[in-house]
């Protein structure tokens, strides 16, 4: 296979998974919801992506309508499900996502075991798999660069701020006044859009969807990222995004140049599971520590201290 | 259509003795250590595996591939808590991080039996010898699971009323705190009962294993309906559970009437324990529990 295009479709990969972490992120990192069914949303993005091409709609329509879509059914799963614990939470979305890919596997519209063909976004006429991988780049960034600046402008402000609190103390945060549901279905429902667009972008890439590409898999392959970059620290689930996605080409690529005496595509997951354990067993803030607050208030409380200090 | 009832309601009570094999290790280990064992899929696989091991490949039959599987699903499982959950827990992890170390443990153990065994389908044996009764058909492997988890439930109920294990894993599961002022050995409890319920787990894999095939996603593909069966019984009790695993039994069986009816796609199957689990997460999340003394 050409290098370079190899190289080229790492680093769409990595944008597209990238917009996944990101919106991870927002629900795990900042508002503290255990999203185990993040695929269901990747997919609820594709399948909107292909069945709306289909029909002729204009690719950055679909992309929108993706998300909106995946945004809706995020606020329809979140407003029950967030009266629910942690726990609760996790298997009721993990359930989801599994049910939605038995529905996408059986029923005809979406079809079943065979999925569906994507047309790409542009089609360049007469140029190479280079060109058309370039293209791809600069539409996942330029979506992945957007969802970065939102998630960015959110964690910094008061609205991000108050996240955090009800992520640390549900019964604090709301003796202030700050309602729990309201911004966890907020949270839920943004991280939902972005993983939409994350799917539209991924049907169009790949040209196709099938059910066998939405397992649970995927949800865990985003943790990953997450637990691994640090949570709360939307570059540091991007640096995730780029060392595991670099690990799983790594482990591809290992699988032509040497004999192993274990099929690699097991001992990649194995080894993704080791890694989570590590992670959480001896750094559970993953490599980038949480961006720390900077208000005036804080600040003023660090001057404080110093002089305490200082005295 | 004509609708052999006996028939469905036989398979019901099946579907329901699988389940609740299969549950009752985590509803314990989940009342017990406070997380869900997304793992526990993981050891209903190994179960199937060793049983094949045992039973097919060593031709010693089906009771000694069910200790088998018992006895060394259950060490995998001991070991598991005893070498990640508890060092974690002592660190202090959240109940996210736990589910998340649970599942990452579910893939080294998916994924180290898919590279032991390959991804290949298994089978225990071609086919089991049926009998017609009446208007029922009865495999011998359909009566040697009822059997198990009538066993089981007289057994698990007799251990945990009556013996001193049973009581310490009652009193941990509904006050960890009094019962360690007690005098009970807390982390004891919790190994034990990873041991049993892991065990349980492998002997629920042989089951499912030998009524339909083996592969690495032999437990994952009932990991569903056994999460409705602990939370509709209410998470940590037994009694609870028994009565969980038939309602969904008899649930997906009668359901699965209704989907040929409807002209849908029975693979809709696992769905309806997935809206039983969700119902019942949304009205009442304690599930059965209050009409049952807690054990």
């Amino acid at each position: 296979m050409d290098p370079l295009l190899y190289v080229l479709d790492l680093i769409v990969f990595i944008g597209i998974f990238g917009i996944l972490s990101l919106s991870l992120n927002l629900e795990f990192g900042f508002a503290g919801l255990a999203n185990f069914g993040k695929v269901a949303f990747f997919l609820i993005g594709a399948y909107t992506y292909a069945l709306l091409s289909q029909i002729g709609v204009p690719f950055y329509l679909c992309l929108v309508a993706g998300g909106l879509v995946s945004a809706v059914f995020g606020l329809l799963v979140s407003l029950p499900a967030l009266r629910l614990r942690a726990d609760y939470l996790a298997i009721a979305v993990l359930a989801f996502g599994e049910i939605l890919r038995l529905i996408v596997k059986s029923e005809e519209f979406a079809g079943g075991d065979w999925g569906i063909t994507v047309s790409p976004a542009i089609t360049l006429v007469g140029t190479s798999h280079r060109v058309d991988a370039l293209v791809n780049i600069g539409l996942v960034y330029f979506c992945l660069f957007i969802c970065f600046l939102v998630a960015q402008l959110l964690a910094n402000s008061p609205y991000g701020r108050a996240m955090r609190a009800i992520r640390e103390d549900e019964v604090a945060a709301e003796a202030l006044g700050k309602s729990e549901a309201k911004y966890k279905a907020q949270a839920f429902m943004l991280g939902s859009a972005m993983a939409g667009i994350a799917g539209g972008l991924y049907a169009q890439y790949l040209q196709y969807v099938l059910p066998g590409m939405f397992m649970p898999m995927v949800t865990f392959t985003v943790w990953i990222m997450v637990l691994l970059g640090g949570p709360a620290n939307n570059w540091g689930v991007l640096l995730g995004a780029v060392l595991v996605q670099i690990f799983v080409r790594g482990t591809n690529i290992l699988k032509d140049y040497f004999l192993l005496p274990i099929n690699p595509s097991d001992l990649q997951y194995i080894l993704f599971g080791a890694l989570i354990i590590l992670v959480l067993l001896y750094r559970p803030q993953g490599l980038l520590k949480e961006s720390q607050i900077k208000t005036k208030a804080m600040e003023g409380v660090r001057r404080a201290r110093n002089a305490v200090k200082n005295k | 259509m004509t609708v052999n009832w006996a028939q469905v309601f036989f398979n019901s009570a099946i579907t329901g003795s699988l389940y609740l094999i299969g549950a009752v290790g985590l509803t314990l280990t989940y009342g017990l250590s406070r997380f869900p064992n997304f793992a526990h899929a993981e050891f209903i696989t190994l179960g199937a595996y060793i049983g094949y091991l045992v039973a097919r490949q060593s031709g010693l039959g089906l009771p000694l591939a069910l200790v088998a599987a018992f006895l060394v699903t259950g060490i995998v499982g001991l070991l598991c808590y005893r070498g990640i959950f508890q060092p974690l827990a002592k660190k202090g992890a959240s109940i996210i991080h736990l589910m998340v170390a649970s599942i990452a443990l579910g893939f080294i153990l998916r994924y180290s039996i898919g590279a032991a065994w390959t991804w290949k389908p298994l089978y225990f044996t071609a086919t089991w010898s049926a009998y017609d009764i009446g208007p029922l058909r009865i495999t011998g492997l359909w009566v040697w699971l009822i059997l198990t988890a009538v066993a089981l439930a007289i057994l698990m109920h007799f251990i945990l009323v009556k013996t001193k294990i049973g009581k310490a894993i009652r009193a941990t599961s509904s006050n960890p705190e009094l019962a360690l002022a007690s005098g009970i050995n807390v982390d004891r409890v919790i190994l034990i009962t990873w041991f049993i319920g892991a065990g349980l787990a492998a002997i629920a894999g042989i089951f499912r294993g030998a009524d339909t095939q083996i592969w690495p996603l032999t437990g994952w593909d009932i990991i569903l309906p056994i999460f409705a069966v602990a939370i509709l019984g209410g998470i940590g009790n037994f009694y609870g559970a028994i009565v969980a695993a038939f309602i969904i039994g008899l649930a997906e069986n009668i359901g699965v009437v209704g989907l040929i009816a409807l002209g849908l796609s029975t693979s809709y199957r696992i769905g309806i324990a997935f809206l039983i689990l969700i119902i019942t997460l949304i009205v009442r999340p304690e599930g059965l529990a209050m009409f049952f003394r807690r054990a």
